[in-house]
């Protein structure tokens, strides 16, 4: 038998908002104690009153505190904790600060700094995942004109064209027939040259209509992995996914046991330590490709923790102090799960982020609803940072249950001060298309935004407007009629959300 | 009680008031309609109107009313009396779109400007927001400065139309 190794004892949480919240009390869970970190403009936050105990660690401005690795390090030190989790985001799959926690003696919960690197260079990713055996999409790179109308030959069309040195899409092109290629590739080269200052062009076949498919792996870092099935991401706005759900609706069991296999074969390629997530694209015939591989915790873990009844951060915490991998087998799969974005953001004017106070918020409470939030009523949403609120999270034995579930759950929530996505994740998860799990990553802006947006600019209905009306007339009548002082005291609503929100129930 | 709002781009007006009991007389943009109302003891409004039974959540924020009708939210914005604020559009998108901060300024006082240059760029949630000119004409003043926090609806810059050739 090998001894249990040694737990940690504290823990920092390098990270804000909704997910530092959410390490927290796993931590809590294993009587692990939590550091929490906070910039200027986080002081009273959320995830610094649920945190056993708190530092402050710089401005505002996220290069200064959230980014700082010097004053992270100095933090950890400083609080005596062993161990930095680094959350998503920020500096989550910054390898230099993966080095700078190891080098200060501290565990780093998540992979080896080598680990992050390597698979964070898309070019690197891709050739770890080729050699691994994973599909990845096929593409050629070229510089002279007839090099690359050869190699477009061979690819098929519709093509991308981009700079090879690109990123950010910048000067990307999509092709449809061979007729189009000479005048993208020149345009192509001329803006790569210019740009990047090397006129080297990627051709890439352009899947079209596609399904974003990921595989949550594990691995132990040496040589070991599994899988926790897969998460389907297909609903997005821009790359940005809004709705994601546990398991795909458009993964068989044949197509699952293909995907997770590719997954765990990338994972163990390169010993893979800690949480990690495989991302694909899903062609419509079924066929798959490697997109991209993130080497932490994501944003939409938690559907695979309801389905799989496996706390990620737990696993990922236990890994890194030394313990082991739970079998394949022990995986299971049960029920379905689904979960759904809430952001400050105003779907009505482009989706621009908002900021301001939540003057009230009341989140969903119901059997089988998770809700991960950053903020409760009277946080502010500052300017600075990323803007994501929280996340509501329905469980069900079947999908249908679970989206039902996930309908009312919204409905449910309120988040008042701050305009929200809120309309916007009611409406999609309403939809037909979704019901039927019928839609690929482009379909929300090619399909939905068109009508959401005209419903969302609408006039208000006059009964809103009565509403808004009936509650100024009561709120003067209440100031004036009430008691002496009366027209000091604090706005009916509000006094009585908040006492509501203190009481019973 | 009369209370004017903004809806969207939209200027709306609503005359309120008691009918006695929890009946009350609404305009709404000069359409009567008389409307039963009940505050619950959570803050709550049950309201019927000719065209149904809702229940109504209002949550003051500044000028802002967050309100919820059901499940569907609207935002209004009430426009105190003496003060009101002309459409959006007239303001020609010099004013802050949401709360930010200033990253760059690219013009000056006494700068001369075309439809459509920027003037200065404004980030927010790792979000850049160019602000342009919305028509020719020469800046008069800057109101903000590279790093400053502005709140939305905050002006900008000052700019004055391009004079006619009046001679």
């Amino acid at each position: 038998m090998t001894p249990k190794p040694a737990m940690f004892r504290k823990v920092l949480i390098a990270n804000r908002g909704e997910i530092a919240c959410r390490i927290a009390a796993t931590l809590r869970e294993m009587g692990i104690r939590s550091v929490a970190v906070y910039s200027a403009a986080d002081r009273g936050a959320l995830h610094v009153r649920t945190a056993d105990q708190a530092h402050e660690i710089g401005a505002a401005e996220p290069q200064a505190s959230y980014l700082n690795i010097e004053a992270l390090i100095a933090a950890a030190r400083a609080s005596g904790a062993e161990a930095i989790h680094p959350g998503y985001g920020f500096l989550a799959e910054n390898a230099e600060f993966a080095s700078a926690t190891e080098a200060a003696g501290l565990a780093f919960i998540g992979p080896a700094p080598d680990q992050i690197r390597a698979l964070g260079d898309k070019r690197e990713a891709r050739e770890i995942a080729k050699r691994a055996g994973v599909p990845v999409v096929p593409g050629a790179t070229g510089s002279s004109a007839a090099e690359l109308s050869k190699a477009a030959a061979k690819l098929g069309f519709p093509l991308l064209v981009k700079a090879a040195l690109g990123g950010g899409g910048k000067g990307m092109r999509v092709v449809g027939n061979a007729a189009a290629l000479a005048e993208a590739i020149e345009s192509a080269t001329r803006v790569a040259a210019s740009a990047f200052g090397d006129g080297a062009i990627y051709l890439e076949r352009h899947i079209e209509r596609p399904r974003h498919i990921e595989v949550q792996i594990v691995g132990d870092g040496v040589g070991g992995a599994i899988h926790l099935l897969e998460r389907e991401c297909s609903l997005q706005r821009r790359h940005q996914k809004v709705i994601e759900e546990c398991p795909s609706p458009a993964v068989d069991n044949a197509l699952r046991e293909r995907l997770t296999s590719a997954a765990v074969a990338l994972a163990k390629s390169v010993r893979y330590r800690g949480a990690g997530t495989v991302e694909f694209l899903l062609a419509p015939d079924g066929a798959f490709y490697f997109l991209e591989m993130n080497t932490r915790l994501q944003v939409e873990h938690p559907v695979t923790e309801l389905v799989t009844g496996i706390d990620l951060v737990r696993l990922q915490i236990e890994i890194a102090a030394g313990g082991k991998l739970p079998g394949q087998s022990a995986i299971e799969r049960r029920g379905h799960a689904i979960e759904a974005r809430i952001y400050a953001e105003d779907a009505a004017r482009g989706f621009l982020p908002q900021a301001g106070t939540l003057v009230r918020v009341r989140w969903p409470r119901a059997p089988f609803v998770r809700v991960d939030r950053g903020v409760e009523s009277g946080d502010p949403v500052p300017v600075h940072y990323d803007p994501i609120l929280a996340k509501v999270i329905a469980a069900g034995v079947n999908r249908d249950a679970a989206l039902l579930r996930l309908s009312g759950a919204l409905d449910d929530t309120l988040a008042h001060g701050v305009v929200t996505n809120l309309p916007f994740v009611r409406a999609l998860v309403r939809s037909g298309e979704v019901a039927r799990g019928a839609y690929d990553t482009e379909w929300i802006e090619r399909e939905f935004l068109p009508d959401f947006t005209a419903l969302v600019t609408a006039p208000a209905p006059e009964a809103a407007l009565a509403a808004a009306a009936l509650a100024e007339l009561l709120r003067a009548s209440l100031a004036t009629d009430g008691a002496p002082g009366a027209a000091a005291a604090p706005d009916p609503f509000t006094a009585l959300g908040r006492w509501r929100q203190g009481g019973p129930g | 009680m009369r209370t004017d709002w903004r809806d969207g781009d939209r200027a709306r007006a609503v005359e309120a008031s008691a009918l006695g009991g929890s009946r009350y007389l609404v305009s709404v943009d000069g359409a009567p309609m008389e409307v039963a109302a009940e505050r619950l003891p959570d803050g709550r409004l049950v309201i019927e109107t000719p065209t149904g039974h809702f229940v109504a959540e209002v949550s003051p924020a500044g000028t802002r009313r967050f309100v919820r009708l059901d499940a569907l939210e609207f935002v209004l914005d009430l426009e105190s009396g003496g003060r009101r604020r002309g459409p959006r559009s007239s303001s020609g998108g010099l004013e802050a779109p949401m709360p930010g901060v200033v990253t760059r300024v690219m013009v000056a006082g006494g700068d001369e400007v075309s439809a459509g240059q920027p003037l200065l760029a404004l980030e927010a949630m790792k979000m850049e927001h160019v602000i342009r000119s919305p028509r020719a004409g020469t800046v008069k003043s800057v109101l903000a400065r590279v790093g400053e926090m502005v709140a939305g609806g905050r002006g900008l810059v000052e700019l004055e139309p391009d004079a006619t050739d009046a001679g």
